[in-house]
């Protein structure tokens, strides 16, 4: 630039352009002038911040402040539109005034204005034919939380979420509309800004399965829940059909925040708080315990203790006690967290920018923490003539955890109370004499994990014709994830004599990046009663997924241990390198006439490298209509109601890559000069993607100037061609081949969501939202199931998610044995013949009551979450009452004499194998699972805002998640049963600064 | 001003015009959907046509073995799990250990070794049947290398069932790797199993050559096939196969002698050896003895019985060589110490031996005592009671002459694939040493169970055997 035009040569295109500038705008209208206009936003009484100025006929707007003051660059003859929920949205026409003030008045009807992001478009909630779930912001900051999926526990209806573990870095299991795969997988479908989010977790077993539940790591940790907007959970046919084979488990789609035009804006939010477990499960003292070991050797004949029965046999101090929950989980995690963003923009152009820098330790003894910075950013620009447009988001997460080995939530129910001292009196790990596995021996190794992901997407359009706009939808994004677990040879008993040319560390590397392009065609149309849109479109995306491990053995020394080059053995553990394509074509037809009756008919063409050669490509869609009758009937208390149904075919391609391929595999099992060369899998060339067919119909309403408003929905989903990795008799050398298979799973259920505005007075305002879902999982049909290896596990008619289990019928005061149902009377019990009774496990019912307060600046969130179930119990992971590991308090009410009418049998030491026998059927049958229902004051937040100045504003808070539950449930935790560390109470206090 | 909007038009045209061909070429370019293979996979039908891949495919069998399945000196194997489960070894671990279970003979159907032993042989045995349908389909490789091939993969394949066998009772002999068939076989009578064995192992011996592959004896050959049908046939009792079998090994001098210095037997060129492992990385040695050696006490793992370290005969040469102890002030723990290299040697010191020549020896001392040819029955015998050291065992009646036998194999093949059980089970005198010393002991236990899980999926397996 700077070599080629000569100043004088600036001058002149400066004065062109001066002359230019205003002849180009009288081609787009007739005489503006560009002016800034100002202005308040209230009720009448008082200001109404975050209301949104609009420019009609634009998506460039300005939005209120604390104070209700907004700015906006317009132009004359323009007119405002300006909107908030809740109030009739009001529009201004300009007329070359630089000050509007706007009192708007409250009309609950406009809360049917909010626009829904529905993925490739979006919809106004009065017009949508297919079911979405929302919340926003406000809700998401109530919640300190650092996972998104977290904030939308309980919160909507049909979603169901429950956290794998209470450890930093964990994932989440989430279920839409229930659970419609046998085997494949139930995870939905992630966007975020119109760019697919691949959810699964780059975990892998040989680092992480020990600390974090499944290697469940989940990706959608690099998200900060403070830097979203909203998020929308598609449900049915109507709006998943569009993402044809990756729609069927559902769609969630989260929106970041954006910048907004106007005078540029500060905020820094400062947190700090603690975490704990909640729960323990009661255990056995010392005296009982060794109480019930010594019964349990005298039940079995036992008279002198063996060697090994340490802790009765004189070697263990029988004194002692330790709460071994408490000495290994019952700490105190610190947390803290600063976020800071800045925002701004004119009316061409605005950002955002946002980061935060987050610690937190572990409830666990020693220096464990997790670690999380992430950065977020926004641009956006029109063109002058604002027919171009473009979006770019860009964020960045870097992760930091370190962890446990091994979760001590599994060892400590067991520990015996008085097993040793942890330290000796030198400080140094106590083994006393190899009779114990110290369980801090775990802590000397740790898990480590560093993590990075960059996830981008930009948007672009332009308007061809005013009814034509081209658009290009493209993403690109990375991640890595690079974890370790250390074996140093401190973690080994003394005894065993390792030094560090034992030590060990296992290293795993995962790299994976995706891009998208889907370019785009929208066309819209309307005339006189009738409106039309079209969206076609077409998708080309490619993912590449890299993984490599190694295992590194013996060092000079344990510093060393980190450093593979280091170690005197290498041994590669894995190395792959896989790709998954996809290429699609998708389609969107809308038709609304006099905007009461809306179709909406939506379609896709999805070819996916996951499946055979023979099935490549298949086709989905779905049709949706909605009618509002509320305006034919005119009822004064019904201001609102809208009929809506919808049906169409969605798919499930989450079978994995390659798994078609016939292949040998290289592996570590050299032998003189050969590589290991093993066979992957069972070949079977013929599977494709499962089929879900959904339909729904709801009824939207809304009452009383829609203070109280209320969607009643029933879905019907059906799910066929099940992708199954068929479990097989060992006999075939594998566990399992992946088939499809002409099995059918319905899913259906109610859903229930109410919103009221209870009390709106001026200085107190109480809001209340309440959902419910009643979900009912079946199995319809399952082509020889006699005959196949799921007999076991699958009943037609019944849940996916039953347990078959004996059925204990209670101890027989003779013996003193456990005693259960012989249902095939052939006087045995045996797995085959008697494990019969169906025990259903999936939620009868469950939801969320959210309450917001708010007097003066004071303001109250409180939320209860609810669930309805059975699940496992407490004995389920117990060793037989009387060895060497503690029991549940339950187990004292045990049979001892001949004639006792006892709940728990006798004890034994494990040497009389009936009663071995007897107690392990025990934990696999009707006595180990009990009613798992809770209700849980999820969050409660308070906060006090205090407006300093104009624009200032100060907002202290304080924040708790999983602060109290309600339950009969005497395990660790209601909600997750896996065993792990169930999740924590959170406490925060923050402090939120706004210039 | 305008020339931008132009700009733009003429972009998005292009933008247009792009889209318009992507939908097109969705219809033309299926490439987009075919990845590339995989990194680290070669398609099956490619392996057996590559010389390098086919031998690899083969000799993979041989290191599951060493490391995985059955064979392997790491706690997973047979030479720890039944040397717990009869009277070698005590258990020191923590209890809940799966290898506790088998020390205590608390075994249930869902029992996670009996579990993985089963899945990990017939794995084993699916990848056997795969290298054999796979050069049966062979195009480009030599005949010689086929039967060769072929003669190790019969020998993997019917040596896995023979444990099998001696472990669950009656199983299905898997020959196919076609699942369709596997999944619902069913259980054969013993008979009929050996039957396959038998024929299994005939075509093998004709397959394969009397000598070794390359300079060490880490890859059967002749010998070593007629090693396992000498043991599968003194399992059945064909005490005259089973002589004629140990004759052809015995007899072979020029590759096989007795070591006269016992310290030699486990090196890696022992005489005696007629299959090793060879181990996995270039200098280390055997899994054995890092399994078996401790050096504190009490020992972390596992420990020999006192009974079987009190029963040698004095001067037995094996107690003082094979058996290392460590005390402290009270008591002493022994551990086996036929295996004594630990770590990277620089050279590999040690191999782990499958077949040696001293049990040769010791079954056809067995055979033909059964055949009444005590003489040389004790003939065989002293010659491996020579080289411990001790005097020669005297002539006594038949009955006596086999308890003699049954001792020295348990003084001399001690720790090693669990040899004493299968003599203990095989000549039903289990019960008389067990029922003393494991208060779990059950008559039936001399059959471990079907995992529940197999019983449970493919019904064919059915009935579990008796006591579980």
């Amino acid at each position: 630039m700077k070599n080629k035009y000569q100043p004088n040569q600036i001058k002149q295109l400066f004065i062109a352009c001066t002359i230019m500038l205003p002849l180009s705008f009288s081609l787009l209208a007739q005489t503006p002038s560009t002016l800034e206009v100002q202005g308040q936003i209230n009720d009448g009484t008082s200001p109404i911040p975050g209301a949104t100025v609009l420019i009609k006929g634009e998506q460039r707007g300005a939005v209120s402040d604390f104070n209700g003051q907004y700015s906006i660059i317009a132009q004359s003859n323009d007119t405002l539109v300006i909107s908030f929920v809740g109030y009739t949205t009001v529009e201004e026409p300009v007329n070359n005034r630089n000050t509007i003030n706007v009192v708007m008045q409250e009309d609950a009807t406009t809360l049917r204005e909010v626009v829904i992001n529905a993925g490739y478009y979006s919809v106004k909630d009065r017009e949508r034919t297919g079911s979405i779930s929302r919340i926003t912001a406000e809700e998401i900051e109530n919640q300190p939380v650092n996972n998104p999926l977290a904030t939308m526990q309980g919160r909507m209806a049909g979603v169901d979420i429950s956290e794998t573990s209470g450890v930093p870095g964990s994932g989440f299991n989430i279920q839409i509309r229930g659970r419609s795969s046998i085997a494949a997988g139930n995870a939905p479908l992630y966007i975020i800004d119109g760019v697919p989010f691949d959810s699964q977790s780059m975990g892998f077993q040989d680092t992480s399965n020990g600390i974090l539940p499944g290697s469940n790591i989940s990706p959608l940790n690099a998200i900060n829940p403070a830097s979203i907007e909203s998020i929308e959970v598609l449900k049915d046919a109507d709006a998943t059909a569009i993402y044809g084979s990756r729609g069927a488990n559902g769609v969630v789609l989260i929106t970041t925040k954006k910048g907004k035009e106007g005078k540029t804006r500060f905020s820094i939010q400062s947190a700090t708080g603690i975490a704990h477990t909640e729960n323990r499960v009661k255990l056995l003292n010392t005296e009982q315990y060794l109480e019930m070991r010594r019964e349990a050797f005298a039940n079995d004949g036992i008279e002198e203790f063996p060697f090994n029965a340490y802790d009765v046999n004189g070697t263990w101090d029988q004194n002692r006690y330790t709460d071994w929950q408490k000495e290994l989980l019952g700490g105190q995690a610190n947390l803290k967290q600063l976020q800071a963003s800045i925002s701004g923009g004119n009316q061409h152009t605005q950002f955002y920018l946002s980061g935060l820098a987050q610690n937190e330790t572990t409830v666990f003894p020693g220096g464990f923490n997790y670690d999380r910075i992430t950065a977020n950013s926004n641009l956006n620009h029109q063109s002058d003539n604002r027919k171009f447009e473009v979006s770019l988001n860009v964020g960045f997460s870097l992760e930091d955890n370190k962890l446990p080995n091994f979760d001590p939530a599994f060892t400590a129910p067991n520990l015996a109370p008085n097993a040793p001292a942890l330290f000796d009196e030198e400080g140094n790990l106590n083994w006393e004499n190899s009779s114990w596995t110290n369980p801090l021996a775990n802590l000397e190794g740790n898990y480590t994990s560093a993590s990075q992901n960059l996830f981008s997407s930009l948007s672009m359009g332009y308007h061809i014709t005013p009814q034509l706009q081209a658009k290009l939808n493209a993403g690109y994004g990375t991640s890595q994830l690079k974890d370790n677990n250390t074996f140093p040879h401190t973690m080994f008993d003394p005894a065993w004599g390792m030094d560090s040319s034992a030590s060990m560390i296992i290293v795993q590397e995962n790299d994976k990046s995706f891009w998208i392009a889907e370019p785009q065609i929208h066309w819209s149309k309307e005339w006189e009663n009738n409106a039309l849109n079209i969206i076609l479109g077409s998708t080309f995306q490619k993912q590449t997924f890299d993984r490599h491990g190694l295992i590194a053995i013996g060092f000079p020394s344990d510093r060393f241990i980190n450093n593979v080059s280091a170690a005197t053995t290498l041994i590669v553990t894995n190395e792959n390198k896989t790709e998954y394509t996809t290429q699609s074509l998708f389609a969107r037809v809308n038709y609304n006439l006099k905007e009461k009756l809306f179709f909406n008919l939506t379609g896709r063409r999805d070819g996916s490298s996951r499946f055979g050669p023979d099935n490549k490509y298949g086709n989905f869609g779905a049709v949706g209509a909605a009618w509002i009758f509320s305006e034919e009937l005119k009822l004064p208390w019904l201001n609102f109601g809208k009929f809506r149904s919808s049906y169409g075919l969605t798919g499930n391609d989450q079978i994995g890559d390659y798994q078609y391929l016939h292949n040998y595999i290289i592996t570590d099992d050299q032998y003189e000069d050969n590589i290991g060369l093993t066979p992957t899998r069972l070949f079977n060339p013929h599977f494709k993607w499962e089929e879900n067919k959904k339909w729904e119909l709801a009824l939207d309403l809304g009452f009383f100037q829609n203070r109280l408003s209320t969607t009643l929905a029933y879905y019907n989903n059906r799910s066929s061609n099940q992708l199954i990795q068929y479990p097989l008799p060992g006999t075939t050398g594998f566990t399992g081949i992946l088939a499809n298979l002409d099995a059918l799973v319905e899913n259906s259920g109610w859903e229930v969501e109410l919103a009221a505005k209870i009390i709106r007075k001026k200085n107190f305002k109480w809001n209340a939202d309440f959902n419910l879902s009643i979900p009912k999982n079946k199995l319809l049909e399952f082509p020889g199931l006699e005959n196949s290896t799921y007999n076991n596990q699958l009943v037609i008619g019944q849940s996916l998610n039953i347990v078959k289990l004996y059925k204990l019928q209670g101890v027989n005061p003779e013996t003193g044995l456990f005693e259960f149902v012989d249902f095939n009377n052939d006087g045995m019990i045996t797995a085959v013949g008697d494990r019969q009774y169906i025990a259903d496990l999936s939620p009868e019912f469950y939801g969320g009551l959210n309450n917001n307060l708010q007097y003066k600046n004071w303001s109250l969130n409180v939320f209860f979450q609810f669930m309805k179930k059975r699940g496992f119990n407490e004995y389920r992971l117990t060793n037989p009452a009387g060895t060497l590991s503690n029991q549940p308090v339950g187990v004292l009410d045990r049979w001892q004499n001949p004639g006792d009418n006892a709940t728990m049998q006798r004890f034994t030491s494990g040497a009389d194998p009936e009663a071995f026998n007897a107690y392990s059927r025990f934990t696999q049958s009707t006595g180990a699972i009990s009613d798992a229902s809770f209700i849980r004051l999820k969050t409660m937040a308070l906060s006090y805002t205090l407006t300093l100045k104009d624009l200032t504003s100060c907002k202290l808070s304080l924040q708790g998640q999983n602060l109290l539950t309600l339950t009969n449930f005497k395990g660790a935790d209601p909600e997750q049963l896996n065993g792990f560390m169930p999740p924590l109470r959170r406490i925060t206090f923050g402090v939120e600064l706004n210039f | 001003m305008k020339t931008i909007i132009k700009q733009y038009q003429s972009h998005f045209l292009k933008g247009i015009t792009f889209a318009t061909m992507s939908f097109l070429m969705l219809l033309s370019c299926s490439d987009f959907l075919e990845p590339d293979d995989p990194f680290g996979q070669i398609p099956y039908v490619e392996i057996f046509e590559d010389e390098a891949t086919a031998i690899a495919a083969v000799t993979t069998l041989y290191a599951k073995l060493r490391d995985d399945v059955l064979l392997t000196g790491n706690s997973s194997g047979l030479s720890v799990r039944m040397g717990l489960y009869a009277d070698e070894l005590d258990f020191y671990g923590m209890p809940g250990e799966s290898a506790f279970e088998i020390y205590q003979h608390q075994i249930i159907a869902s029992n996670s070794a009996v579990q993985s032993t089963w899945n990990s042989t017939y794995n084993l045995i699916h990848m056997a049947n795969a290298a054999l349908e796979g050069l049966e389909k062979s195009e480009a490789l030599s005949q010689n290398l086929k039967n060769q091939l072929r003669g190790e993969s019969l020998f993997i394949r019917a040596f896995s069932h023979v444990h099998l066998l001696n472990l669950f009772g009656n199983i299905p002999y898997i020959t196919t790797t076609d699942f369709q068939v596997n999944k619902d076989v069913s259980r054969l009578p013993q008979n009929t199993v050996y039957e396959f064995i038998l024929t299994d192992l005939n075509e093998a011996k004709t397959l394969l050559d009397e000598n070794y592959i390359g300079e060490e004896r880490t890859r059967v050959n002749k010998a070593g096939i007629s090693a396992l049908l000498a043991r599968v046939h003194l399992y059945r009792g064909n005490w005259q196969e089973a002589e004629a079998q140990c004759n052809s090994v015995i007899n072979n001098t020029a590759l096989y002698s007795l070591e006269p210095n016992i310290e030699n037997e486990f090196l890696i060129n022992s005489n005696s050896a007629i299959l090793q492992f060879k181990p996995k990385n270039f200098g280390t040695n055997t899994h054995e003895a890092s399994t078996f050696i401790f050096i504190s006490v009490p020992p972390p793992f596992l420990a020999l019985t006192n009974s079987l370290v009190e029963a040698f005969e004095e001067n037995d040469l094996r107690r003082t060589h094979w058996i290392g102890e460590l005390s402290d002030d009270t008591q002493t723990w022994y551990h086996a110490h036929k295996y004594k290299a630990t770590g990277n040697t620089g050279m590999s010191l040690e191999y782990s031996i499958v077949f040696r020549l001293a049990e040769i020896y010791l079954i056809r001392a067995e055979a033909r005592a059964m055949q009444n040819n005590l003489q040389g029955a004790l003939q065989d015998l002293n010659t491996i009671r020579a080289r411990a050291g001790l005097e020669n065992a005297v002539a006594g009646s038949q009955s006596e002459l086999i308890t003699a036998i049954l001792n020295e194999r348990r003084f001399e093949l001690f720790t090693e694939h669990g040899h004493r059980w299968f003599d203990i089970k095989r000549l039903n005198r289990a019960s008389q040493i067990l029922s003393p010393i494991k208060p779990g002991w059950r008559e039936t236990n001399t059959l471990w169970p079907i995992p529940e899980a197999d019983l449970l999926i493919n019904p064919n397996l059915q009935p579990q055997n008796p006591g579980y």
